[in-house]
């Protein structure tokens, strides 16, 4: 990363949010540039992980349905290893290492209650380094805002091969 | 408009396969990939978006909106519903997610702001002016690991 962006790049991207399938001709008129600046434009924001192109799938008609959290406290010297253990559980969706607290939040998708115990108790607490965890299961979903967050996979590693 | 009845077919999830991996895949493209017709890729995409089940989006990172300060905050609740207070929160633009959680504390959110100058005045002025807010446990997100964004509400 480390790039910076301009309002046109970030008037693409509003444009883009509520459909993916926009087509850089339309949003070319609409902003009043060229449609190979436009293309220019997408491409590099993609490439410098600014933005992704995806399908959001709905949570609530996944076969795991619970959305947990996992506060862990962890030895200090080890809090990076044992969050990149905890990414490797297929069940967590993000890891995220924290000042105050607790060292490393963990959010995760579950099938049920039950799944969600045994992944912390079999699968987290076993993992070496790991001190003390809190959970807290998720009953209600208020507010989410599912067109920011946080890009971590390079682009070569996430896009189809034959682009 | 969400109908939790619907499920995903065999069919469906082959084309989400595609489309997680490129939003912006053509249905001719999805089509020739999967040996059918282009007509049948449209009217599967259309039932799945019409019917909640799946939506094509441009995710962005935190950086484009100049959100680089990420504070995942438990909140307490007293006097009132957390359900209303978890609903006044959710009306500030800073927070993007808003849970109501059973555990040590009532509320989940996360709060994205420009920098650290930022945070007292939303802290000390917006959050906490919340009615129903009795007390915050706010942390920095120092590191994110991992943070996948392809399976959320729709």
């Amino acid at each position: 990363m480390g790039q910076k962006i301009d309002d046109l790049d970030r008037n693409i991207i509003k444009l883009l949010s509520g459909n993916a399938r926009l087509s850089n001709r339309k949003i070319a008129a609409q902003l009043g540039f060229t449609e190979g600046t436009i293309r220019e434009r997408v491409k590099r924001l993609e490439k410098d992980n600014f933005i992704r192109f995806t399908a959001v799938t709905s949570m609530e008609h996944q076969p795991r349905t619970q959305l947990a959290y996992i506060g862990v406290y962890a030895e200090q010297k080890k809090i990076q290893a044992v969050a990149s253990e905890i990414a490797n559980i297929p069940d967590i969706g993000a890891v995220i290492i924290l000042l105050g607290r607790f060292d490393i939040m963990a959010i995760g998708l579950f099938d049920g209650l039950e799944n969600f115990q045994k992944v912390v108790n079999q699968s987290i607490l076993s993992i070496d380094g790991v001190r003390r965890i809190e959970t807290s299961a998720v009953s209600e979903i208020i507010k989410y805002d599912n067109k920011v967050a946080k890009i971590i996979t390079p682009l070569e590693d996430f896009t189809l091969e034959y682009r | 408009m969400t109908d939790k009845k619907i499920k995903f077919s065999e069919l469906d999830n082959l084309i989400v396969e595609i489309l997680k991996k490129d939003g912006r895949a053509t249905n001719q493209r999805i089509a020739s990939s999967l040996d059918i017709s282009t007509s049948l890729v449209a009217s599967r995409i259309r039932r799945m978006e019409q019917n909640g089940l799946m939506r094509l989006v441009t995710v962005a990172d935190f950086s484009a909106f100049d959100y680089n300060v990420l504070l995942p905050v438990g909140v307490d609740v007293k006097g009132k519903p957390a359900n209303e207070v978890a609903n006044d929160i959710a009306a500030l633009d800073e927070v993007a997610s808003v849970q109501l959680v059973t555990g040590k504390h009532d509320i989940e959110i996360l709060v994205t702001l420009p920098n650290l100058a930022a945070m007292g005045d939303f802290m000390l002025n917006k959050l906490s002016k919340i009615d129903g807010v009795l007390s915050l446990d706010p942390a920095f997100a120092v590191d994110i690991i991992k943070y996948e964004f392809d399976v959320a509400p729709v």
